[in-house]
């Protein structure tokens, strides 16, 4: 009986453990495993730079939302986004892929406009800005001056 | 049989009659077209010998001017470039600001118009989505460098207006957009338009 008891405790701490690794994973990586709130957006980029899905999108550096697919679509990227619910966008609202750091992580940044039009949910953002291609770029300020 | 012949005279007429003119009268509406011929007129006052000289510097910057005026929706690029703050402002700073702005970009981008020695403009494509389009274009300098241009345009009353620019892929707006946001976090809109007013005095 005593060796029953044993064996059902260490049953359920693991089982405990198991279930509190699950909810940490879940919560680390930002899952969202009913749904999610928020409401979608698309926009359409002539270059994404290697975003990744599960990238954040931010206003003035804080979160506001994520990546939640990217597409190839008639040779562009087709990225759908996913901002959080209470937030409006103006229609003249920018988004632009950009970099943590010199060499880091793409995210998308959006810049609010001044426009009275609000983007409605599985609406477009038509101001956007591809990737800067620093190699371009270099290769532009090393060679341009022939 | 003599019937036959004439129906199909006439109507080989009517498609010749369709290619020469119906065509280019519904295409001298587009986007690429407006670019095309705003460019055209630019490329030539810059070119006119009547024009060229300091002593003409003013008569040709103000025609210039005029044609860009023509095709750029001011007011929606200062009201993007201004954003959030654009809604807190009164009708006549509305106005204020669009003109300040308007003579700012003109004043950063006369020099480099002006110092145009031959580029080619290559127009590459337009996409338009309902009121919306994108024209593309390549400018080609002597020493062979392509930089893409992209313009963004929007129809309102029946007519194709600019609203941005992006120059390999940096966006005119954006780029007033975000130091505009950071003089107004710093400081007042009050002090913008001053620093705006002496930038727009300074290089005149």
């Amino acid at each position: 009986m005593r060796k029953f008891d044993l064996e059902l405790s260490v049953g359920l701490f693991i089982l405990a453990g198991i279930l509190c690794l699950g909810y940490l994973s879940v919560r680390l990586a930002k899952m969202e495993v009913l749904g999610g709130q928020g409401y979608e957006l698309h926009a359409l980029f002539t270059n994404v730079g290697g975003l990744k899905e599960g990238a954040t999108v931010v206003i003035a550096g804080v979160d506001v939302g994520r990546v939640q697919s990217i597409t190839l679509e008639n040779y562009r990227a087709e990225v759908v986004l996913s901002i959080q619910e209470d937030l409006e966008l103006q229609e003249d609202a920018i988004a632009s892929i950009k970099t943590k750091g010199l060499i880091g992580e793409k995210y998308i940044q959006i810049t609010p406009g001044g426009a009275e039009e609000i983007i409605p949910p599985g609406g477009k953002i038509w101001e956007t800005e591809p990737a800067v291609d620093l190699e371009q770029l270099i290769s532009q300020f090393a060679f341009g001056k022939i | 049989m003599g019937i036959a012949r004439v129906w199909m005279r006439i109507s080989v007429g009517l498609v010749l009659f369709g290619l020469l003119t119906g065509t280019p009268v519904l295409r001298a509406g587009g986007p690429m077209e407006g670019i095309r011929e705003t460019t055209g007129r630019i490329l030539q006052i810059l070119s006119d010998p009547s024009l060229e000289g300091k002593e003409h510097r003013a008569e040709r910057r103000r025609r210039i001017r005029e044609a860009v005026d023509e095709r750029f929706d001011w007011e929606a690029i200062a009201r993007s470039a201004l954003s959030t703050q654009w809604r807190n402002l009164k009708p006549a700073e509305k106005d204020e600001f669009t003109r300040l702005f308007s003579s700012l970009v003109e004043r950063t981008y006369m020099d480099r118009l002006e110092a145009y020695s031959g580029e080619d403009v290559v127009y590459l494509d337009e996409e338009t989505f309902d009121t919306r389009a994108k024209v593309r274009v390549k400018i080609v300098t002597r020493k062979n460098q392509e930089i893409p241009v992209e313009y963004r345009l929007r129809r309102g009353n029946g007519e194709w207006r600019v609203y941005d620019i992006l120059i390999e892929g940096v966006s005119l707006v954006k780029n007033y957009r975000v130091q505009f946001n950071d003089i107004l976090a710093k400081s007042s809109y009050a002090e913008l338009v001053e620093r705006l007013k002496a930038k727009v005095q300074q290089e005149s």
